[in-house]
């Protein structure tokens, strides 16, 4: 079967289950008598490896099929769990999410079968679970099932033990069936729905045969039917039920088989195997020879990555349909304004146009924006976990606590926004945190918490991430700082106790003593930093010395499209975003003062150091003499800027392009925009300016 | 079209590529059409701040903004002079788009392979460099840059 289509599918429901089982491994160890968590577990266990196998990814589904083994065993009570062997199942966790991103990048699992992990689970079988217990008897059947069949041909020929056993049952007054079961032919996990059949038929009778095998099966080697043998002391009703009730089962055909076997009557014999043939070998022997030729094929071309996918609710998308078409209806309603346009009437109805137009851009503009937004749950989800591992690895007692996992934000964001959060949780639980004894001395609990909380503010989405631990030792960064040179001890007598914490975001700079695996190495936070801002977003941090530290993350809610304030210099227009606007002055220009040389205004008691545009973006041309300057007043943290401008033009809200990858560009320039005179204006980034 | 003539011209087993002539100073010079995404009249070129001096600007082609480059400049020749000729050929190499200023677009011409002499290249000379061979052309040489050095490069 051709499963490229499904990859993409596959790949994120399979992101799905992993992270419900790690979820649930985590409340697993807290709480190990769970029943609905050990229940939970083990359906994601299962799903994914109906699915790996559904799409032939054997050692994929090797693996969970080890771990569904011992969920199986924990569930039926036959063993504990423990610290250990969660982390054995963790790691099966990583194995898996390894076994998929080789999937997402060349559409194969790779070679590693991962057999340490695998022994492993299995020794916590061999040393906890009883063998002679039920639940491996599930296990069992499939394995001890699979080869005796395996050597068969296509057919429902029945081996003798099989006949006697059928035999056996007709004694007993008991049925025997065949059964044929149709999967319904859109049905994208066929083996599961099989599975499903063969799962609830346990405790309505015994299952002898099937064809293809229970391993083919699960293997999804079969199209879209398959048959077994079943003795059952149920009537056929029950059984057609039983099997009806599994959804995507489009059809069974059941026929009982009422005349015992004997060795010598091989006209019976004859007749089901006429009666099975009928139904099954030509369906069984057309797809055999379709299905091995398509399967190299499939495996072969395009070994291309798979693309990222965004999963939309439906009701967005037919809003923006709607849009799209109320979009043409404006578009037709302008055309022919414009054609009646001779009469007083045309004019108006070209307005009303218009505004519709305004009103169906500004709808279509936010359901987009929509469509993009992501709630950061899927990126912090996976947090729990790493702090748990880091506790094990650190050996420090810690929690994480977290909160607004629904903000949303832009697709692009949440890309990037992962790897600067984990290191901020990182250097909590290494730097942050103290040892037991310490936080024991300072009267603090012994377990040390962690926070991650996300709100939306205004345009803006905040992240801070924290801990209750030691705090930032300002003086051990002032003399780090001397250490390595980074600043004189004049300068950093002058500096105030944030100027020296934002030291921290300076490139390879650690106050680690010593360097460890989790942190240390001085590469953290200017890389954090560079990547927020690279996002259009801030940092900053608050600290109070033995009582903890949070970093504040400000985000902006999307990056494509911004309000920005249009300004004018000489002939040219650019565009200042608004989120970095404070105020616009119209200053005298005999309040400017120069302080080194620099020309300054003084605002409300700050002194605000003047940048004049004209003079940075080298606009030809030189001003007009004027009595007054427009200053508009920017900022970013706490520190201020007054960009100079000619004149101010106006609020517009605009669409960031970007200017192409050969052009070199200031890294003042942001990017551009285009204007509604179809000419393009420059965006300003106003925090490089400050 | 040019395409498919192309494609024709393969087919009967010659190597003939086309090229549109432009005039840029009181040369010609050939570009292989294969680029070529479109040809625009001179348009309001936003000026960018700080970048490498042949580039001119910025222009919106269609909601898109699109870089346009002076090849004067680049080939060290006088600033352009804009006039009613004057055209923008849109250029798509390694996707990007780029746009070129010329100052006036002459014809397409298509060229054997015989019709196109290989230069050597000597670096002394600004032009010399993009310039990828001379072709021959009722009786007229023309000049073949040579796009993707002449796009790819980047002064720093």
């Amino acid at each position: 079967m051709d499963v490229s289509q499904y990859l993409e599918i596959f790949i994120d429901e399979s992101n799905e289950h992993l992270q419900t089982l790690s979820d649930e491994l985590m409340v697993l160890e807290k709480e190990p008598e769970n029943k609905d968590t050990i229940n939970e577990i083990f359906r994601a266990a299962h799903s994914l490896k109906g699915m790996a196998g559904t799409m032939g990814y054997k050692r994929m589904q090797n693996l969970t099929h080890n771990m569904e083994n011992v969920f199986s065993e924990i569930r039926n009570d036959k063993m504990k769990v423990n610290g250990n062997l969660v982390d054995v199942l963790f790691r099966c966790l990583d194995a898996l999410e390894t076994y998929v991103d080789n999937i997402r990048n060349n559409q194969d699992e790779g070679t590693d079968d991962n057999e340490p992990i695998i022994k492993e689970l299995n020794d916590f079988l061999a040393s906890e679970g009883k063998t002679s217990g039920p639940a491996p008897q599930e296990q069992k059947s499939e394995p001890s099932e699979a080869p005796a069949d395996e050597e068969k041909s296509n057919d429902v020929a029945l081996a003798d033990f099989e006949k006697n056993a059928i035999n056996e049952a007709l004694k007993k007054n008991m049925h025997a069936y065949i059964v044929h079961v149709f999967v319904d032919t859109t049905c994208i996990l066929k083996a599961a729905r099989a599975f499903l059949v063969f799962k609830n038929l346990e405790g309505h009778g015994d299952v002898i045969k099937s064809e293809p095998s229970v391993q083919d099966i699960e293997d999804e080697k079969f199209d879209f039917d398959f048959s077994i043998v079943i003795v059952s002391e149920e009537e056929s009703g029950k059984i057609v039920n039983i099997i009806k009730n599994v959804s995507e089962i489009k059809d069974v055909q059941i026929t009982e088989i009422t005349t015992p076997f004997a060795s010598e009557e091989p006209a019976v014999v004859e007749t089901v195997k006429e009666e099975v043939k009928s139904e099954e070998t030509t369906a069984v022997e057309k797809k055999q020879p379709a299905e091995s030729k398509k399967a190299p094929a499939a495996a072969k071309p395009a070994v291309k990555p798979v693309g990222r996918s965004v999963r939309v609710d439906i009701e967005k998308l037919d809003v923006l349909m709607n849009l799209v078409s109320e979009l043409i209806i404006a578009k037709n309603g302008l055309v022919s304004a414009s054609s009646s346009e001779e009469g007083s009437s045309g004019s108006q109805s070209f307005h009303e146009q218009i505004e519709y137009l305004e009103r169906v851009t500004t709808n279509l503009h936010e359901s987009v924006m929509k469509v993009r937004m992501m709630p950061i749950e899927s990126v912090v989800s996976k947090f729990p976990r790493m702090i748990r591992d880091l506790s094990k690895k650190l050996d420090k007692k810690m929690e994480l606590y977290m909160t607004g996992e629904e903000t949303e934000l832009d697709r692009t964001v949440i890309d990037e926004i992962g790897d600067p959060l984990m290191h901020l949780l990182r250097n909590s639980a290494d730097h942050g945190l103290e040892s037991a004894e310490v936080r024991a001395e300072r009267g603090k609990p012994e377990v040390g918490s962690i926070f991650l909380n996300a709100y939306q503010d205004g345009n803006n989405v905040v992240i801070e991430v924290g801990d209750d631990g030691n705090g930032i030792d300002v003086e051990k960064v002032k003399r780090k700082a001397i250490e390595k040179g980074a600043i004189t001890e004049e300068q950093a007598a002058l500096m105030s106790e944030k100027e020296i914490v934002e030291l921290l975001f300076r490139p390879s700079f650690s106050t680690a003593d010593k360097i460890s695996d989790v942190s240390g190495r001085g590469v953290g936070l200017d890389v954090v930093k560079s990547k927020i801002e690279a996002l259009g977003g801030a940092v900053e941090v608050k600290t109070t010395y033995g009582a903890g530290s949070t970093f504040i993350i400000h985000l902006p809610l999307t990056l494509a499209i911004i309000q920005a304030l249009m300004v004018r210099l000489g002939d040219e227009k650019y565009a200042i975003s608004l989120d970095s606007i404070q105020t616009i002055e119209d200053i005298p220009v005999s309040e400017i003062k120069y302080v080194h040389a620099k020309e300054v205004i003084t605002l409300r008691g700050t002194v605000i150091p003047l940048v004049r545009l004209r003079d940075v973006l080298d606009v030809p041309g030189e001003p007009e003499e004027t009595d007054n300057i427009t200053v508009v007043i920017v900022s970013k943290g706490d520190k201020q800027a007054g960009l100079v401008v000619d004149s101010l033009i106006g609020q517009l809200e605009i669409v960031i392009k970007s200017l192409g990858k050969y052009i070199n560009i200031n890294k003042m320039i942001s990017g551009a925009t285009i204007l509604g005179d179809g000419s393009v204006a420059l965006i300003i980034d106003a925090n490089t300016l400050v | 079209m040019g395409e498919l003539k192309v494609i024709d011209n393969n087919e009967a087993g010659e190597t003939a590529v086309q090229y549109i002539v432009v005039k840029i100073g009181n040369e010609q010079y050939g570009i292989n059409i294969q680029y070529i995404d479109n040809i625009v009249k001179n348009q309001r070129i936003t000026r960018v701040p700080k970048t490498q001096k042949y580039y001119k600007g910025v222009i919106n082609l269609r909601g898109e903004i699109i870089p346009v480059m002076s090849i004067r400049i680049k080939l060290g020749l006088e600033a352009d002079e804009y006039t009613d000729k004057t055209r923008i050929i849109i250029i798509k190499v390694e996707n990007a788009t780029i746009g070129i200023i010329v100052d006036q677009v002459n014809e397409v011409i298509t060229l054997q392979e015989e019709d196109v002499e290989k230069v050597s290249h000597e670096k002394s000379d600004d032009a010399n460099g993009y310039i990828c061979g001379i072709g021959k052309s009722k009786g007229e040489l023309v000049s073949l840059l040579d796009i993707v050095s002449l796009i790819a490069e980047k002064e720093n």
